[in-house]
């Protein structure tokens, strides 16, 4: 019985294997580049050249930027995941498939497709021009790049709170109601509780990519706003400065680590939330 | 209330495809414009079809995401059987939390560190060529190996334990009870597990981008690439295709799927099955298709790796360069008695230290290269490129003799390089937009570098995005050696280029091309061909080569020249490839449709050649440029000295050090940022930080008054005291779920 059962345990070893070769030693390596110069000797100098201001500040902005994204993102996927549990199962299937349809074109592609709207001689100032007023200009600013990561990545914060909205008991609502709540505090304080895990892992599903990217930035911030992605990927695939980037990496990894753990504290839950 | 909500829900739709149907629409346009509608055409999608490196990069795509969806299901699985059986929980749990690091890490760091893997062992098997197909492969079943598991996973979980003992005390082998027990209850996760492999890898760029090698392109990899230069509305014809397939595949299993409710389950789960096994035979038909037509024929490979938009590549008509050596080179091969097929395999560049870069992280395995002079002078002295035996190369006769031991390959004994084109570095300008009073100035051919820091231009100007350019551009300017600065030196340049930063619209390589002829941005520096190919597209623009004060030209002059890296695949087909860019034909084509200067003398003395080019060929040929002068007691041409003072040399390590980490500080200046966002998120930070504490303490009160209190109220709820058995449901439920969130 026993040999069976390593018998069984060992059917996983494939993965541990691949686990340990693709997973580990990659991360492994990214420590190593991380705290060694380009002889490979050991040095903290990597990491204290970010310390320098103008790096501080890249990583201030990406965090800033990927916050607010996550918050607009929030803001504008909670109500329309709330009115999508009001519709029939049969619409709410079909818009659901509407939410995730447009993620299955190259994000690059729709990326561009936004800088064609957004440029000044583009065709968002066309039609304002055509109407008679001012043109705007909105194309190499920050609102642009944060557009872009709305953009992105709101169908992942749809999708999760939908999911945890729709296994809300009705019943429950409805008993709220009954006890004297408000249709507003029936959000505030029965929908709004339950749907936390869906919030947590909407807030992850648009906080990691956002704070990470690197192409929304360079597109539509016409590379005037350097986020942690930008500065990463100039070392690996321009600069050639593997350590540099290596350390910036790690530091990223930090940075999400943290807010991740600082999120599993309000979430209650450990089970990552919902995978769409 | 419903009213609005319809609203609401239909704004965040149109905001969702509003970017969509400007790619539908667009894919139908007449022009090649992706900001104005001229016409209704289906001329991209007829491009679309005779395009074979889109076509390619498709199929590569789709081998690429079949195999790794394949590969990951079959681990998955095994994996989620084997982790179920753990009994273990730490050993369980720390399998789990391994699994799920590439879910949970920034794409970007998955990314960089397979890389360093990668890079690392190709460096301890001795340098070779270690990125290639093998470690895209590897690194997307990486990526899929989670989401499989998490699919199948709870498959496992939810399966009655009795059933598998059951089939074996009735007398099933283990490997007969996993198949005929097991597996079909855990295959609606297995097939959801492969399905989203199979998409994720289908869509994945950030990953295949630092892991992918030479002779391999995925679609999202070669959209990146055009996306640097200008998207051809072909690709915009390839989205809306896969757009309209998706949406049409999604609307049909919809309904298969609402039609199955209604029927009886048995008949349902039968259609299920059809269903599942028929997804099956498609994708084990197409691996079989992709594997059978990749083994029909031998096939020889020319891996060229070239700059962006710098071949004659048969769009809108034009001849096709490597389409014709494919076809010139199968003949020849046919002749010797080899039946073989011929692909050229091209993909390209956006700057030389693009190029180092991915040469030394060990995407090795071109043919072919073409870099430029100081970047030649790098790579020879790092021993990448090897010597030529330039009697492979007869064509070699058709370069003119003062361009055949440039600065940088001076030894005609020792050959490592053929001058694919030279070129000059000048100003293009959109007349519309210039004040007159500049544009006289550049008429009179007076104009120099300073028009870019012309305060005037704000947000108009465009800056290389590459070190040596840019630095040169403020070195030419400040009247600096761009080969021997000193330290002082660097840094005025570097103060010359802050002051200009607040003035750029955006740091650009080939996406200038779009900016300028869409008239998105005024005036920029660039390299002379590329100039003219935009001017032949806008004719509102213009272009000079600036000058000082005393009338001299200064401005960097470069030449680009095809190489065989030391560790070439396919030397003789290099060679081959060589010989051919030299021939009358190919040499004259790429000449005309890049309008860069060529060294080839069937080139620049063909009268068909120079009427096509017509006012252009002065410009590109500055007739001043073989006046003779006296340099150092020698007698040389103009364009020799200008090679001798101006061109760039490879830098010493000290100079190149201090050159990136200036750059590095003036990428990441950001001078002209505002500290609005900074206060949005701050408040933000504060009310959301606020309601916390205001929710916390609220708990706590309401904790103090009810339960810590002796008397807890017992509630006792009877079906009795309820009208309806709904309502009773109703506040059971309430107080569970008031109960539930008290314990949190």
């Amino acid at each position: 019985m026993n040999k069976k059962s390593l018998l069984q345990k060992a059917v996983a070893a494939p993965h541990v294997m691949w686990a340990v070769l693709f997973i580990i030693a990659p991360l492994f390596f990214v420590v190593y580049y991380a705290f060694t110069d380009k002889d490979g000797n050991f040095t903290f100098d990597n990491i204290a050249e970010l310390a320098q201001a103008s790096y501080l500040e890249i990583f201030l902005r990406s965090l800033c930027f990927a916050f607010l994204a996550t918050v607009i993102c929030l803001i504008i996927a909670y109500p329309i995941a709330y009115f999508m549990t009001k519709a029939s199962p049969k619409t709410q299937k079909i818009l659901i498939m509407l939410v995730m349809l447009p993620q299955w074109l190259n994000f690059l592609i729709r990326t561009y497709s936004w800088m064609a709207l957004l440029e000044d001689t583009g065709i968002i100032n066309n039609l304002i021009t055509a109407v008679g007023l001012d043109p705007v200009h909105m194309i190499n600013t920050s609102g642009a790049v944060i557009l872009g990561m709305v953009y992105n990545y709101l169908p992942y914060m749809i999708i999760p709170l939908h999911s945890v909205m729709s296994k809300i008991d009705s019943r429950l609502l409805e008993a709220a109601s009954d006890l004297g709540c408000s249709h507003f505090k029936v959000i505030t304080r029965v929908v709004f509780p339950l749907s936390m895990a869906g919030i947590i892992s909407g807030v992850t599903m648009v906080f990691v990519p956002s704070i990470s990217t690197f192409y929304i930035s360079q597109k539509l911030g016409g590379g005037n706003f350097d986020l942690i992605g930008d500065t990463i990927e100039r070392q690996f695939q321009t600069a050639y400065n593997y350590n540099l980037g290596a350390s910036m990496s790690f530091v990223l990894m930090i940075i999400i680590m943290i807010s991740m753990a600082v999120m599993s504290k309000y979430s209650g839950e450990d089970d990552g939330g919902v995978i769409v | 209330m419903k009213k609005t909500r319809n609203i609401y829900t239909a704004l965040v739709f149109i905001f969702l495809y509003m970017p969509i149907f400007v790619l539908i629409l667009y894919s139908f346009n007449s022009s090649n414009s992706t900001s104005t509608f001229e016409g209704f055409s289906l001329k991209w999608y007829r491009e679309l079809f005779s395009d074979s490196a889109t076509l390619d990069a498709l199929k590569n795509t789709l081998i690429l995401a079949i195999l790794s969806a394949l590969i990951s299901t079959v681990i998955g699985t095994m994996a989620a059987y084997g982790i179920n059986k753990m009994q273990n929980k730490y050993v369980k749990g720390s399998v789990m939390s391994v699994t799920k690091i590439p879910m949970m890490n920034p794409e970007i760091v998955t990314g960089i560190s397979m890389m360093l893997l990668f890079v690392f062992v190709g460096v301890m098997l001795g340098g070779k060529s270690s990125l290639g197909f093998g470690t895209v492969l590897i690194a997307h079943v990486t990526f899929n190996l989670p989401y499989v598991i998490l699919s199948v996973m709870p498959k496992f979980k939810q399966m009655d334990k009795s059933l598998p003992e059951a089939a074996l005390d009735l007398g099933c082998t283990p490997i007969q009870s996993f198949f005929k027990v097991e597996l079909p209850q855990i295959l609606p996760g297995i097939i959801s597990g492969l399905i989203m492999a199979f998409t994720l890898s289908l869509d994945d760029f950030v990953i295949s981008y630092f892991t992918i090698g030479s002779g391999f392109e995925t679609l999202p990899i070669r959209i990146y690439s055009m996306t640097k230069k200008r998207v051809t509305p072909d690709m915009y014809a390839l989205s809306t295709l896969i757009f309209v397939s998706i949406l049409i595949l999604l609307l049909v299993s919809n309904l298969v799927s609402d039609k199955n409710k209604e029927k009886m389950s048995k008949q349902a789960k039968k259609i299920t099955k059809i269903v599942l096994s028929s997804v099956f035979a498609v994708i084990a038909v197409i691996t079989l298709i992709v594997f059978i037509a990749s083994a029909g024929k031998e096939t020889v490979t020319v891996n060229v790796y070239n700059w962006g938009e710098y071949i004659s590549d048969g769009s809108e008509d034009t001849y096709n360069t490597n389409l014709e050596f494919e076809k010139y080179y199968e003949e020849k091969l046919k002749a010797q008695g080899k039946d073989v097929d011929v692909r050229v395999n091209y993909t390209t560049y956006a700057s030389n230290e693009d190029l180092y870069a991915k040469l030394k992280s060990g995407a090795g395995g071109y043919d072919i290269i073409i870099p430029s002079d100081y970047m030649i002078e790098r790579l020879k002295a790092d021993g990448l490129i090897q010597q030529l035996d330039l009697s492979k190369i007869p064509n070699f006769d058709n370069i003119e003799e003062q361009f055949r031991n440039p600065f940088y390959d001076k030894d005609p004994n020792e050959k490592y390089t053929v001058m694919y084109t030279y070129g000059v570095i000048g100003i293009i300008y959109n007349k519309d937009k210039l004040a007159p009073a500049d544009l006289e100035k550049i008429e009179n051919g007076e104009a120099g570098w300073e028009l870019l820091w012309d305060e005037k231009y704000k947000g108009q100007i465009l800056q290389f995005n590459n070190a040596r350019d840019a630095f040169g551009t403020a070195m030419y300017a400040l009247g600096i050696d761009v080969n021997n600065a000193t330290d002082e030196d660097w840094q005025n340049a570097y103060n010359k280029l802050l002051m200009q930063k607040p003035l750029v619209q955006s740091y650009v390589m080939d996406e200038i091309y779009n900016k300028m002829e869409s008239g998105e941005a005024t005036l920029a520096a660039y390299y002379a061909g590329d100039c003219l190919s935009m001017i032949a597209n806008n004719e509102s623009l213009g272009f000079f080569y600036p000058k000082n004060e005393n009338g001299e030209y200064v401005t960097n002059i470069f030449a680009d020249a095809m190489c065989i890296p030391k560790d070439a695949q396919n030397v003789e087909h290099a060679y081959e490839y060589i010989n051919f860019m030299l021939s009358p034909e190919a040499a004259r084509a790429n000449a005309e449709y890049i309008y860069y200067a060529s060294p080839n003398s069937v080139v620049i003395n063909n009268e068909d050649y120079i009427d096509y080019l017509g006012e252009d060929y002065d410009l590109i040929y500055d007739p001043d440029f073989n006046n003779l002068i006296t340099a150092n007691g020698e007698e040389i041409t103009y364009i020799e000295y200008m090679f001798n003072t101006y061109a760039y040399r490879d830098l010493s390590d000290e100079s190149r050090a201090k050159l990136n980490s200036l750059w590095e500080g003036l990428k990441v200046d950001s001078a002209s940022f505002g500290s609005g966002i900074y206060i949005i998120c701050a408040v933000i930070l504060v009310l959301l930080i606020g309601f916390i504490v205001y929710k916390y303490i609220e708990r706590r009160r309401h904790r103090r008054l009810y339960w810590n209190n002796a008397a807890q109220p017992k509630v006792v709820v009877s079906r009795n005291d309820f009208n309806s058995t709904a309502m009773y449901d109703a506040v059971k439920a309430e107080l569970e779920a008031t109960k539930e969130n008290e314990k949190k």
